[in-house]
């Protein structure tokens, strides 16, 4: 059975490349355009892997990440970074949020810095669900 | 000086030895003759200053000996010795200069008086002497001081680096400097005492001059004022002046005019407005740079979504592929544009258009993009604003500008109960301007945010945004020389107003106007 994957990106450039990508690819393509939608597709439609913005109005991915990654019901969902931030700047924020917040949240499993050809993401969702 | 030698004449030897020698007594050094001319003589070799002779004498009496010294020093003292009841003779002596008369015989103390009345007249004399002389020096050094500070005055006028115009109070031009002369092109030798304001100002500059020496209360001490100076010969120049009105014991003398050339001035600040945009470009380039990825980005992703569709014969696919390619497309355009408005000097091109119009281009353009995203445009055009003298570009680009930042606005907002909505208000301004308002109920900015709002590469956008959009509109609307207003709170939108000031058609020319 083919695999659901859900992509959170407010930008539509992004959504319709990553969608296209994955229809290519044999996979279920689902779209949210911000966190809070993601959110509520993640748990409506428990897909097999989430494809996240970092930067989106509306429940940024960095908010959605951090709660992903404290649910006990979500946090093995794998979940691919996809953004235009640059990887130290993430980490950077990252670091900044758990001082504040207390507690290490995990680095993602995969981050992937915009932009990327086909191939590349095809070969990290591979890597994570097959 | 003090007037101690004494020149005694009388025929009668005795009377000038025994007066001789009471006079060398008291201390004064003393000269005999015994007739008129050895006396004359005497009086030639040794100037004495006191004169004591007898009238009667044989030969030369003491009359013509008075009369002959007179000749030769007017101021001599001359103490006449006469005989009692020798009224004609001392009438004559007096006529002659004589300045006292003793009697016969000679007292010792009548001698005194008269001598001490010759001295005080002569000590007097000499004071009065030094006086005057001390009172031409005066005068000499005074002229020499006022000549002296005139000459600086004079030199002060024409090494000013101001132009200075001085005119009497029959409008000739009395004082004209070198800078006068450069600034106006005109020569001194032809101006000073020849022209009149009329004749050096264009009429436009000498009614205003004239006008602002009638009006002002208190004339005396004006402001620096900038204009635009216009020469006979066509140039223009752009100056600070002021005007200061001459009056003397409140009569009206004349007005002089002080210029300051600012054109040099003028020059540096463009050049340092230009250096400081070329700087924020500079600065920009970081964040631009994100920006352009983004488009990258969706040009990658647009293309291969086009491959797919080509491949598959999928017209879905190509549609969308298509679609985003030629969004980024523009987006690269705008960019240019406004990297290009940005960063070069760019006079508005003012034209006979309706605002209004443009307010319903800039709302074509977005509404797709409002409505896809439920934001509601509200369009409130005053009809009064109709057809003004503004430069159509200014507003279309900053309206759009404003209206796009409002939809951002709107799709930042974290309160979704909220129903967005932007108004894009028209109307008549106050003076000669018109006045647009955005105003949209989306997230807001706090106080740190409105302060960066016009600085260069600051964008809250991350990477959607250039952060020169408000900086293209600022830039543009100044250019306008008009003015943009902020009102913001922080989770219940922002209002942005912008203040165009429009020129009246077939705009002010009073050259030739009478004055």
């Amino acid at each position: 059975m083919n695999k659901k994957v859900l992509v959170v990106d407010d930008d539509p450039d992004v959504r319709s490349f990553v969608v296209t990508v994955l229809e290519e690819n044999d996979y279920i393509p689902i779209v949210a355009h911000d966190g809070i939608e993601g959110l509520e597709m993640i748990e409506q439609e428990h897909p097999d892997l989430v494809i996240l913005d970092v930067l989106m109005p509306r429940g940024s991915g960095i908010r959605l990440y951090r709660h992903l990654k404290t649910d006990e019901a979500l946090k093995n969902l794998p979940v691919i970074m996809f953004t235009g931030i640059a990887l130290r700047s993430f980490l950077k924020s990252q670091k900044a949020l758990d001082e504040f917040k207390g507690g290490q949240i995990p680095m993602p499993d995969i981050y992937l810095e915009k932009p990327v050809e086909p191939e590349e993401l095809v070969q990290a969702i591979q890597k994570k669900i097959g | 000086m003090s007037a101690n030698k004494i020149l005694i004449v009388d025929d009668e030897e005795i009377i000038v030895r025994l007066l001789s020698m009471s006079l060398r007594s008291d201390g004064y050094e003393t000269i005999t003759a015994f007739n008129g001319e050895q006396g004359l003589a005497a009086f030639k070799s040794e100037s004495p200053d006191i004169v004591v002779t007898d009238i009667k004498m044989p030969g030369m009496d003491g009359l013509e000996l008075l009369k002959k010294i007179k000749e030769i020093d007017i101021e001599t003292e001359v103490i006449i010795v006469t005989g009692h009841g020798d009224i004609d003779s001392t009438i004559t002596a007096l006529q002659y200069g004589a300045s006292d008369f003793i009697n016969k015989p000679v007292r010792d103390e009548a001698l005194a008086i008269a001598l001490e009345r010759a001295k005080a007249k002569i000590h007097i004399r000499e004071r009065l002497d030094e006086y005057t002389k001390n009172l031409e020096q005066k005068i000499l050094e005074a002229t020499e001081e006022i000549r002296r500070k005139s000459n600086f005055q004079k030199l002060l006028i024409r090494s000013s680096n101001d132009a200075i115009v001085a005119f009497d109070h029959e409008w000739k031009i009395v004082v004209y400097n070198p800078e006068a002369a450069r600034m106006f092109g005109e020569k001194t030798i032809d101006v000073k005492n020849i022209m009149t304001i009329q004749d050096l100002y264009t009429p436009k500059t000498a009614k205003i001059f004239k006008a602002e020496v009638k009006n002002l209360p208190d004339p005396t001490d004006m402001p620096w004022k900038e204009m635009m100076l216009q020469t006979r010969d066509g140039r223009q120049i752009p100056v600070q002046y002021t005007t200061n009105v001459l009056r003397e014991e409140g009569e009206f003398m004349g007005i002089v005019n002080f210029f300051q050339d600012l054109t040099e001035i003028k020059r540096l600040e463009k050049e340092l407005v230009q250096s400081e945009r070329l700087a924020a470009v500079g600065q920009t380039v970081s964040g631009l740079a994100h920006y352009v990825k983004n488009i990258l980005i969706g040009l990658k992703g647009g293309s291969y979504v086009v491959d797919v569709g080509m491949k598959k014969n999928n017209t879905e696919k190509l549609k969308i592929g298509w679609e985003t390619i030629k969004k980024n497309i523009a987006r690269v355009a705008d960019l240019t544009q406004d990297l290009l408005t940005y960063s070069k000097e760019r006079e508005p091109e003012f034209e006979l258009c309706s605002p209004n119009e443009i307010v319903e281009d800039v709302i074509d353009l977005i509404c797709d993009v409002a409505a896809g995203n439920n934001i509601k445009i509200v369009k409130e055009t005053d009809a009064a604003v109709g057809e003004v003298m503004v430069d159509p570009r200014t507003i279309h680009r900053s309206l759009l500008n404003l209206v796009n930042n409002a939809m951002d606005a709107c799709m930042e907002d974290e309160d979704t109960s909220k129903k967005f909505e932007i108004g894009i208000k028209t109307r008549r301004g106050p003076g000669n301007s018109i006045c647009l308002e955005v105003k949209d109920n989306g997230c807001g900015m706090d106080e740190e945010t409105r302060k960066q709002l016009f600085n260069p590469m600051f964008s809250t956008k991350s990477g959607k945004g250039t952060g020169l959009g408000l900086l293209v509109t600022g830039k543009l609307v100044e250019e306008h020389k008009g003015s943009i207003e902020t009102i913001t709170q922080l989770g219940q939108g922002t209002t942005f107003i912008v203040k165009l000031p429009y020129e009246i058609a077939g705009a002010v020319d009073i050259k030739e106007d009478g004055l």
